[in-house]
């Protein structure tokens, strides 16, 4: 299959179908959202169960032990954090606020020094005007986190929806795919599995192309600020990483979160906070151009000039979902929509479909006449 | 009570009549129960009408076929003389398990014949998760090699023969 290379008309194809399922997924995203993390689940699982099936236990036992047995370390970790998660979090509100606050302050110095040096900004009274905007967002917060809560609130039942999906990819993923499969023709059936097997490496490439693009995110931002002298510099750089899964909004909360350390830990050093942008914009360079084009584009093997094109493509039609799904969305029709057009412009392919189909017509009708 | 319950779960596998059959296939012959089983879980069963094409000369081999029931022959297109005819328990198509090598000749059936299809991808897999079982098969597949290039060599030159 690698080295056929599809038409103009198929990559249009790919292309248009990509746009249209992300505007369809953006308004399933409740279900979207489960499925995605579902297939995370999988993948992880996989072995596990793969194990258990070679010491000889059924498919149906082994994909329900390793789900239960999962399910089990969950609530052993939330049972053992959650104690120590209730007591420090009165101390967390306090770490947080002192951050927002050293933001603030940030905020309101540099704009006094833009005022001392422009009076146009004096003139305007820029940091009286930002601190009292300010102020008036603080105080209508109420109105911005209610639509927030409420969403987490409707979000959370489809959330649970993940491990039931992953258990039953486990136990029955193989059956749903010979399930489909027999339902091709014989004369494609071979052409079936490669494009299944395809769409399977596809998925898994993905998912470790995101993992490793972490490893990536984390190194590269970890080093720079622990260069710049942050404390927990690795696990900045690593909840950074973790945000950055979330195209450009979790880009721009990581960089938010490194701005408020510096300028809370470097009150007296306000250029570090400069310093921690500048070093944030080159890591979300390196990200966007070269490392996700790297891994996750690599991984899809897609030219590394279609996997930015069709980030901002995926951005435009469907928002950040859209962002978040591009990349899987169009890994998976690319596969199919190379193979499809691979199959129906494969004259002796078509050929035999049709020999076929006489045959059974024929033995069909051998004793009506 | 722990120990059978454990004992339960992991088993032997009996030979039910599907797995009876596919010990039957010469390529799985050495296989246990539970092994057969494990690879029952990989195999796609399918049915060919008499005179339909399994696959053809200069194909991409993607899998291998066994004969579950039915006859299939094996021929260059256009040419009336058949390299093999093949009954159940056979197995054909296996360089594709190798490499993705393009088919050698043409895959016919005879008669209504229904075949297992072991594809590549899925034996790839095995080697990663059960190795076992992977060299096993892939014993039985050189076995089977090595019967038909004697074979080959012996009708070449029948001297070659006396010589091994």
């Amino acid at each position: 299959m690698g080295q056929r290379q599809a038409g103009p008309l198929v990559w249009v194809g790919i292309v248009v179908t990509t746009c249209l399922l992300l505007a369809a997924l953006q308004k399933l995203l409740w279900l979207t959202v489960p499925f995605l993390l579902a297939l995370i689940l999988y993948y992880m699982l996989q072995p596990a169960m793969q194990a258990l099936i070679y010491r000889g236990m059924r498919r149906e036992t082994a994909a329900g032990a390793t789900m239960a047995g999962f399910i089990v370390l969950v609530l052993l970790a939330g049972v053992l954090i959650l104690p120590e998660f209730g007591a420090r979090l009165l101390d967390w509100q306090a770490t947080l606020l002192r951050y927002l606050q050293g933001g603030v302050d940030l905020l309101d110095r540099s704009l006094r020094s833009l005022e001392a040096s422009w009076r146009v900004f004096a003139n305007a009274q820029l940091a009286d005007t930002a601190a009292a905007r300010l102020a008036q967002f603080t105080n209508s917060l109420t109105s911005y986190l209610e639509p927030l809560v409420v969403g987490a609130a409707t979000w959370a039942p489809a959330l649970l929806l993940t491990p039931f999906l992953a258990y039953f990819f486990l136990r029955d993923g193989r059956n749903f795919l010979s399930f489909l499969a027999r339902a091709v023709p014989n004369a494609f059936f071979e052409r079936t599995l490669d494009l299944m097997a395809q769409v399977d490496r596809t998925a898994r490439a993905y998912f470790q192309g995101l993992l490793l693009l972490t490893v990536l995110d984390t190194i590269t931002l970890g080093l720079g600020l622990w260069w710049l002298g942050f404390q927990g510099a690795w696990l900045l750089g690593l909840i950074c990483a973790i945000l950055a899964w979330l195209p450009y909004i979790g880009s721009v909360l990581g960089g938010l979160l490194v701005v408020l350390v510096a300028a809370t830990d470097f009150p007296q050093v306000p250029q570090m906070a400069w310093w921690a942008v500048g070093l944030f914009v080159m890591a979300r360079m390196l990200d966007d151009f070269v490392y996700m084009p790297l891994t996750i584009g690599k991984s899809l093997s897609m030219h590394p000039l279609l996997t930015v094109v069709m980030i901002f493509v995926g951005g435009a039609v469907a928002g950040v979902a859209g962002l978040m799904l591009v990349l899987p969305v169009l890994g998976v029709v690319m596969v199919i929509g190379q193979t499809l057009g691979y199959l129906l412009t494969d004259a002796r392919l078509m050929a035999r479909h049709r020999h076929a189909r006489n045959l059974g017509r024929q033995a069909a009708e051998a004793d009506l006449f | 009570m722990n120990r059978s319950f454990l004992g339960k779960v992991f088993a032997p596998r009996k030979l039910t009549p599907q797995l009876a059959n596919l010990a039957k296939i010469s390529l799985f012959n050495q296989l246990s129960a539970t092994e057969l089983g494990i690879v029952d879980g990989l195999l796609h069963h399918r049915d060919y009408l008499a005179d339909e094409v399994v696959f053809d000369e200069g194909e991409e081999g993607q899998a291998i076929y066994l004969i579950e029931s039915g006859q299939i022959v094996l021929m260059h297109p256009g040419q009336s003389e058949r390299i093999a005819t093949l009954g159940p328990g056979s197995f054909f198509g296996d360089m594709a398990l190798i490499d993705n090598a393009h088919r050698t000749a043409q895959a016919r059936a005879m008669q209504g014949s229904r075949l297992a299809v072991f594809f590549r991808e899925d034996f790839l897999g095995l080697m990663d998760t059960h190795a076992r079982i992977a060299s096993k098969i892939a014993l039985q597949m050189a076995r089977e090699m090595g019967r038909r290039l004697r074979q080959q060599q012996s009708a070449e030159s029948p001297s070659w023969h006396q010589h091994q």
